[in-house]
């Protein structure tokens, strides 16, 4: 059988690894990639712009070294597929050439949201995705003196705080009145704000940039409040949206989060699977299907789909969003829907060495939770939320220091530590 | 370092804790362990210092510490010498006065009396009948405890005519004595019942019932009937495979138990048959039996309830008549008499009781069985001997001198621990034995429990057959109240006649 | 079949010498007294005890058939070794806490000593040995190598 993949980050690697567990090197793969690039680690792209780490460095690449020689890939890395033919099942490549497929795997993953405004095509406005934008920009910093992030959200954040410390004046102009608007209540986000502010970054909310401005190169922005601030360059961060153009001219149904596909991560076409930041996932904490751009949701969507290739019959049940970051000295952990609506009970505490902690519980099920300073023991919470726990009698323990295993009743923790209780 | 000493209470403990601080790693470890709070950890010094006054040699530091740092010493006395009042009297004095209370101490008394054991020694065969290895033939432990008809008519086909009464079969003459639920914890007992399962011998569930949990030992189990009565009722009788009635045992002869409130949890308390939190009270007497005729109505009144299946053993401490006593029990109709030397002593008693009251097993047992035999009975009781067997040839030993069994007590809470620190009565046993905490009777883990005892009853059992084989004796039958196998050292003559045992050289 | 470590909190004693035991494992010179006297900073035990007496048991990774740090792992860190128990690439990790985000256990520790990239640490297994440390010092059997039984 040949598999091939549109797309060489996480779910291509997972897809790659899921069927290589089992298949013995029996199909054939390629994996078809517009960039030129090793796999490589998305979340390091904001270290990687101010040269904490390297294009040749192994911790930047998202697998290891000889990755492609292991696991017999073809890779077509540097050619766009521009075309599905899901009748023929063949892929047209920018370069002309056509592949043949017996299944195909479309993780083409999310393409930066940049507002319809004036200015967006000067030289030196910046997205922040994919390697090949983040090379431009790495190339062209060593000239920026001030910069202007557009958009506070967990990419527009970290990127002010790098580029603070690596000495570009920078300004962080969030439309609300807030930051990290999706991740973080009111307290998280003030704790940001000062690790921002600390580190050197100036931070507007409650305002938009309206147009930027120059002539070929950028040397300002105009908010909508009036505000002009002198630039020399513009990063756009406000998001990313499925980059599923590819997948509706091959006629998938695709929703408004993205790509449908049933739990199997199969496409409206049996032959087709998909999975990543451009498809629709059932929000397990809002009970939405929308897009919820992860790692480790793309992860696990590319492994079922690996799987139900080679018709495993695996199901991938459902996600919620979960981040884990840190700016400055703060370090936090967010998962879930963490503003919640009124009927939601909350739990949250302030500890006195400034930790932070906030659960939030609908129907004695974890819908969502922070975690700020003492992140250690997120991951038991990221379960009860996953498995739908019921923490009625366990709640009242979530705020304790010491929280763990001890607080659950004696048949959980035993059947949970013996690995017989799922 | 935390003010601790009371001064109006203050008498300087026996043992020294010396800590090198140079290995000390301030893991805490020893902190932990330490139920009686004689280690504790100075985080501003960062040092970890002991109360010694607190320690009681239990030794469980020792143990624990990862780099051997700790050491318990004895703590050197500092009173002038005076043969009259020795330390022992003077601090004794002093406990009283400051604490207005009899001491209650355990394990046995642990004064200077004569241990006949160690001047009894083994025959063994030289060149006119020949020396067994029990590598290569077939040697026999196997022990029936119970009365034994005093004729056997043999029908033709073998089988005998005569009826046998109920007998308690063993693979090893050795058996674990009575320690109630209480007294020890719920993980010893578990580990008795399966050592007892896997050896084919039995335990003894003690005066305090029978937790639900161990009614799965029920065919390797004797269950005591004690002047508390606790937890005696049909079920509990018909489990087991033996019945105990005790009227006496070597730790306190003549004195009840007291199991004090706190140690009745829940669990305790349903065993028990009794409200929870109260203290467990045995009468120093059974309040039914004033006479020989009154213990032989309790006697018939078990076996009544058990259908005459099981043999009912009557236990007594070794008291000055025991000889005359014991025959009183076996015409009572006891199908064993269990005599509890003075050494004994797994349970708590005032010091003075334990130190001063009864007579040493090795004496009592040789004038029980001679006066048995002397009065042509000694067929109709087994007897079981009780307190302070410390190793497999004092088994022996006993059992040359009559005994048919033996029970270990002590022994079998050394394998599993137990480093005679003899603080039972205080319930906080370091090594989780003699406790009902449930985060201190954790320390026992009944799987290792279980095999360290099996290991001390296979060796033992093996070392028998050594000393057996030695002797050119094939059976533990042939053995049994064979004294001319002993000979007496450094013995008085009278002490001789007692034991029934020629001099060595004689 | 491969083996993990099992707890059993009924004879945990709580002594701590499971962490004690891991952290001369995980150190430099593997002496116990040097690592304690002298070796700063000190490796972090990479299993805890839990205490809330008289309940206390030691737990370290469980090493899951579908470990969800491997899964979440920001640049493949965690991974799987040949012996098949999950463990991190030290020179690679970047201390994202993507791990720890996900770990239904809880059991993955900050190591954040290392300035530039801090350094997710968790049970290795003691690759070095036969029987992990904290089995091997563990005095009352509560920690031991046994099968998985695992079951939905």
């Amino acid at each position: 059988m040949h598999i091939v993949i549109l797309g060489n980050s996480t779910v291509a690697v997972a897809a790659v690894e899921a069927i290589r567990s089992i298949d013995n090197m029996e199909n054939k793969i390629t994996v078809v990639s517009n960039e030129p690039f090793f796999t490589y680690s998305h979340p390091l792209l904001p270290n990687y712009l101010v040269g904490e780490v390297e294009e040749d460095e192994e911790k930047f690449s998202y697998r290891r070294k000889g990755f492609y020689e292991q696991n017999k890939l073809n890779t077509i890395l540097g050619d766009a597929a521009v075309f599905i033919d899901k009748n023929a099942k063949t892929v047209e490549l920018k370069s002309g050439k056509e592949i043949a497929y017996d299944r195909l795997i479309v993780a083409t993953g999310g393409i930066p949201i940049v507002p319809p405004m004036e200015g967006v095509n000067l030289e030196n406005v910046f997205t922040f995705t994919n390697l090949t934008e983040v090379k431009k920009f790495k190339t062209a910093l060593p000239n920026i003196k001030k910069c202007v992030v557009v958009g506070g959200g967990l990419i527009g954040t970290r990127l002010t705080e790098k580029l603070s410390i690596y000495g570009v004046e920078t300004y962080l102009i969030e439309l609300l009145e807030r930051l990290v608007v999706l991740a973080l209540d009111d307290y998280g986000a003030g704790l940001i704000r000062k690790e921002l502010e600390k580190a050197g970054g100036h931070i507007i909310t409650g305002d938009s940039v309206k147009s930027i401005l120059g002539e070929k190169k950028v040397c300002g922005v105009k908010l909508a409040s009036g505000k002009e601030i002198s630039c020399d360059a513009v990063a756009i961060a406000i998001g990313v949206r499925p980059n599923m153009d590819i997948a509706k001219n091959a006629g998938l149904e695709v929703g408004r989060g993205g790509v449908i596909t049933d739990e199997y991560m199969r496409t409206s076409d049996p032959n087709i699977f998909s999975g990543g930041d451009i498809v629709e996932t059932y929000d397990l904490t809002s009970n939405q299907r929308r897009s919820i751009p992860i790692l480790p949701i793309a992860y696990a969507q590319g492994e079922v789909a690996g799987l139900n290739i080679l018709n495993r019959e695996v199901k991938f049940k459902g996600g919620f969003p979960m981040n884990s970051m840190k700016i400055g000295g703060i370090e936090f952990i967010s998962m879930g829907t963490v503003n919640p609506e009124k009927d939601a009970e909350i739990i949250e505490r302030k500890y006195d060495n400034g930790d932070y902690k906030k659960f939030i519980i609908k129907n004695n099920c974890l819908s969502g939770a922070i975690f700020i300073g003492d992140i250690e023991k997120a991951g038991m919470f990221n379960w009860m939320i996953k498995e739908r726990f019921n923490v009625k009698r366990i709640k009242d323990y979530f705020l304790k220091e010491d929280f763990g295993w001890k607080y659950f009743d004696r048949d959980t923790r035993n059947l949970r530590i013996s690995r017989q209780l799922k | 370092m935390k003010w601790m000493k009371n001064l109006k209470t203050y008498i300087p403990g026996d043992f020294v804790v010396v800590r090198d601080d140079n290995k000390c790693i301030r893991c805490k470890a020893c902190v932990e362990q330490c139920s009686f709070e004689a280690n504790f950890y100075d985080d501003e010094e960062d040092r970890v210092w002991s109360w010694d006054g607190h320690c009681v040699g239990c030794q469980r530091c020792v143990y624990i510490c990862p780099t051997d740092a700790i050491r318990v010493e004895p703590r050197e006395e500092i009173y002038r010498h005076h043969e009259n009042w020795k330390i022992y009297h003077i601090k004794g004095i002093e406990k009283r006065a400051n604490f207005g209370g009899a001491p209650i101490v355990s394990m046995g008394t642990d004064k200077e009396y004569p241990i006949y054991w160690d001047h009894i020694l083994l025959n063994a065969s030289q060149v006119t009948n020949p020396a067994i290895d029990p590598l290569r033939e077939p040697m026999e432990l196997k022990t029936f405890i119970g009365r034994k008809p005093s004729v056997l008519e043999i029908k033709k086909s073998k089988y005998s005519k005569t009826k046998i009464p109920p007998q308690l079969e063993l693979e090893i003459p050795i058996m674990f004595s009575a320690m109630s639920y209480g007294a020890v914890s719920k993980n010893v007992i578990e580990a008795l019942g399966r050592a007892s399962e896997a050896m084919a011998t039995c335990f003894n569930s003690g005066e305090g019932g029978l937790y639900k949990e161990h009614y799965k030992f029920g065919n390797r189990l004797i269950v005591q009937v004690a002047s508390g009565r606790f937890g005696v009722h049909k079920d509990y009788l018909n489990i087991a495979s033996a019945i105990e009635i005790k009227i006496g045992q070597g730790a306190k002869p003549g004195i009840g138990g007291h199991l004090p409130g706190e140690k009745v949890s829940k669990e305790i308390s349903e065993t028990r048959m009794m409200p929870r939190g109260a203290d467990a009270i045995s009468p120093a007497p059974h309040h039914d039996i004033y006479s020989i005729e009154d213990l032989r109505q309790l006697i018939y009144a078990l076996k009544e309830a058990t259908r005459y299946r099981k043999p009912v053993i009557v236990k007594i401490a070794a008291v000055h008549n025991v000889a005359a006593i014991a025959s009183g029990i076996a015409r009572a109709g006891a199908d064993a008499i269990c005599i509890d030397g003075f050494k004994g002593g797994t349970g708590a008693s005032p010091q003075v009781i334990r130190d001063c009251v009864g007579i040493p097993l090795e004496l009592a047992l040789a004038s029980v069985d001679t006066r048995l035999r002397e009065e042509g009975i000694r067929n109709e009781v087994s007897l079981i001997a009780s307190g302070g067997t410390r190793c497999s040839t004092d088994v022996i030993k006993a059992i040359a001198l009559g005994a048919d069994a033996v029970y270990i007590g002590t022994a079998a809470l050394v394998a599993i621990g137990c480093h005679l620190c003899q603080q039972c009565q205080r319930g906080n046993c370091a090594w989780g034995i003699a406790t009902q905490d449930p985060f201190l009777s954790k320390r026992v883990n009944p799987d290792i429990a279980a095999e360290k005892l099996i290991n001390l009853l296979k060796v033992w059992s093996l070392e028998i057959k050594e000393m057996m084989g030695a002797m050119g004796i094939n059976s533990i039958e042939s053995l049994r109240g064979n004294r001319l196998a002993l000979r007496g050292v450094g013995l008085t003559d009278t002490d001789l006649n007692i034991l029934g045992i020629l001099p060595a050289g004689a | 079949m491969m083996k993990i470590i099992k707890v059993n909190e009924d004879v945990c004693v709580l002594c701590h010498l499971c962490e004690i035991a891991c952290i001369v494992e995980h150190s430099e010179s593997k002496d116990i007294l040097k690592v304690f006297k002298r070796e700063k900073p000190r490796p972090i035990a990479r299993c805890a005890v839990e205490e809330d007496k008289p309940l206390s048991f030691s737990l370290m990774c469980r090493h899951c058939d579908d470990a969800p740090c491997v899964k979440a792992c920001s640049n493949g860190s965690m991974h799987r070794d040949e012996r098949g128990y999950v463990v991190v690439d030290e020179e690679t990790c970047i201390g994202c806490w993507m791990c720890i985000m996900v770990c239904p256990y809880g059991v993955i520790r900050r190591d954040e000593r290392r300035q530039k990239w801090n350094l997710s640490t968790k049970c290795n297994m003691c690759p070095d040995r036969d029987i992990p440390a904290c089995v091997e010092v563990c005095p009352n059997e509560a920690l031991v190598l046994g099968d998985v039984v695992e079951c939905t």
